[in-house]
């Protein structure tokens, strides 16, 4: 009876850090890898724990690709997309919430028909297009695409329909234009769904794959995922420099989600099921 | 010329002018995000079904040949290999993403509010979703490599006839799957404990004083009352299992053979390797129609129009 107590109240502890431990797995072996030299990663077995600690992977990487580069782009664009997005999509929501207009809805139902299409599907026409405006291989012409969606438009006028109307009447009779209404009263009180849609967007473009791969040709060009794909382009697969690349690109994602953990899946489940409603 | 009239305005004439022309003020609002979004995402769609109706060529003048390019596609085997694979790839991601998705959320949600360290196992459940699909499909290359992979060498120690997942036609493509879930599980975790937690306690404790057992209340309070947020996340899923791009290109390339040229792989081979940029465009309308029928039958399951009230 008591045994069955014990199990009773350990066995849940066991399953969960069972389960978390299976699926850190990954994490843990591509930082293991980057740090094992050669003869050690091409191991049969493969061994654990790295007998010699080496730093040889990742210098070798910093030598060879231009891996700040990519980093620095990769900073360059996640930042424009974020921020541009918010702006445009904040007076765009602001207008559908609150103004009313002559078309507001049709032109609104237009962008919810849009919102869940993935655009990347259309990488061909929109290689074309940024090639009639000379935008490959340059950030824009990555960015751009990325900036207007629908999603957000549609997360923050959720938002913005629900901010009381009294405290816009009353600043409307004090003389406030709708824009100030927007910066006074609107923009304050939305700071944490700014916060979650813009964790959003700023996790959206760092990771974006399909259209920045067709988009950047150039080395010096490339975003942090397409530079990954060149890493592996070689015609040994060198699994140690490989590694050390994925390992190093994924560090940044790794200190902002220890430092901001909670805002940031706080952000994203705001951004998942706010848009349901 | 709207713009110009403002230059010769005050700051108090505008806000006048702008008052007694609401529909003009509304618009304006809307400008920035609608031309990007006109520009960028809604104009390629139009200029991909005109592409898809030409032998392209931008160098020496395309040709109009009708819908040339879509018969030479269905009659093309490799691209009927291509939409099947989709469809398989979506049929063992999507149970593998919502299931492990549902499951963890539960766990977090059910066990987590009188034991210690769930946060740590939420944060490590999810942080995979925060990664780039380039990371994701590195890593789970090197974990299943045939000589050297941990799992795959693991695996093989276990079950001696375990197959060599990456280079066998058959079990290239549920490795990838699953890889995905890896991914992507944690995302759909949070936005299911999200809906969990919504649901009221009062009717667990009154489910309880009636003698329900949890599998009673599992059936009849749960299920029911997360069916919204579990629709919502299908529908996610969908899309993105149906836009697979970055994971098989990096993993397999679409082999072994073709075995996993899902495609939107496809769409980018015929385009950018063999430069038949009609044929490519028309396969992304169809791919197109097909996520597009998908979302509006979502969209009907889910009843969105009500959002707009």
């Amino acid at each position: 009876m008591k045994v069955w107590h014990i199990v009773k109240r350990v066995l849940p502890y066991i399953i969960m850090y069972g389960i978390a431990f299976l699926w850190i797995i990954p994490i843990l072996w591509m930082a293991d890898t980057a740090f094992k030299p050669r003869p050690e990663i091409l191991s049969i077995p493969p061994s654990w724990i790295p007998s010699h600690f080496t730093l040889e992977n990742i210098q070798r990487l910093f030598a060879q690709w231009p891996f700040l580069r990519w980093l620095m782009n990769s900073f360059i664009v996640a930042l424009s997309v974020t921020f541009g997005s918010l702006i445009v999509s904040t007076l765009a929501a602001f207008s559908f919430a609150r103004l009313h207009w002559r078309g507001r809805d049709t032109l609104f139902m237009i962008l919810l028909v849009f919102m869940l299409l993935p655009w990347q599907v259309n990488v061909i026409p929109l290689f074309f297009t940024m090639t009639k405006f000379g935008f490959l291989n340059t950030y824009q012409g990555v960015a751009l695409p990325m900036i207007a969606m629908p999603i957000g438009v549609f997360l923050l006028r959720q938002f913005f329909i629900n901010i009381p109307k009294d405290l816009e009447d009353a600043a409307r009779i004090d003389g406030c234009s709708s824009f100030g209404v927007l910066t006074r009263i609107i923009i304050p009180v939305s700071k944490p769904v700014f916060a979650a849609f813009g964790v959003y967007m700023f996790n959206f473009a760092w990771n974006e794959f399909f259209w920045s791969m067709i988009c950047l040709r150039k080395s010096a060009m490339v975003t942090m995922p397409v530079g990954l794909k060149l890493l592996q382009g070689a015609f040994e697969i060198d699994y140690g420099l490989i590694l050390a690349g994925a390992f190093m690109a994924s560090l940044p994602s790794l200190l902002v989600f220890l430092l901001l953990r909670r805002q940031i899946i706080r952000g994203f489940t705001l951004a998942g099921s706010g848009s349901k409603g | 010329m709207a713009p110009a009239l403002f230059l010769t305005m005050s700051r108090k004439k505008i806000g006048e002018f702008l008052y007694r022309h609401r529909w003009l003020e509304g618009v304006l609002y809307v400008i920035p995000f609608v031309s990007l979004w006109a520009v960028f995402l809604a104009w390629p769609v139009g200029y991909g079904i005109y592409i898809s109706l030409f032998d392209w060529n931008p160098i020496h003048g395309s040709k109009f040949v009708g819908l040339a390019n879509y018969a030479e596609l269905f009659h093309e085997p490799r691209f009927w290999n291509a939409f099947g694979n989709t469809f398989k790839f979506a049929a063992m991601t999507i149970p593998l993403i919502i299931g492990f998705g549902f499951i963890f959320a539960l766990m977090v949600w059910g066990w987590g509010r009188s034991r210690r360290g769930t946060t740590a196992v939420q944060a490590v459940l999810f942080f995979p979703y925060l990664l780039t699909v380039s990371i994701v499909a590195i890593v789970w290359k090197w974990l299943l490599d045939r000589d050297f992979g941990l799992v795959q060498h693991t695996l093989s120690s276990i079950v001696p006839s375990a197959p060599v997942f990456l280079t066998s036609t058959a079990w290239a493509l549920p490795a990838i799957a699953f890889a995905t879930a890896w991914w992507l599980a944690g995302y759909r975790m949070v936005v299911l404990q999200a809906g969990l937690e919504e649901i009221p306690k009062e009717l667990f404790e009154s489910a309880a004083i009636d003698g329900a057992k949890p599998r009673h209340q599992f059936v009849h309070i749960i299920l029911p009352l997360i069916k919204p947020s579990l629709l919502f996340a299908l529908v996610l899923t969908i899309i993105s299992a149906f836009r697979t791009f970055g994971q098989v290109l990096l993993m397999t390339d679409g082999g072994p053979g073709r075995s996993t040229e899902v495609l939107a792989l496809y769409l980018y081979r015929v385009g950018f390797d063999y430069f038949q940029v009609g044929k490519a465009a028309a396969a992304g309308v169809v791919l197109l129609l097909m996520i597009l029928f998908l979302t509006l039958l979502g969209v009907r399951l889910l009843g969105l129009k009500s959002e707009l009230q």
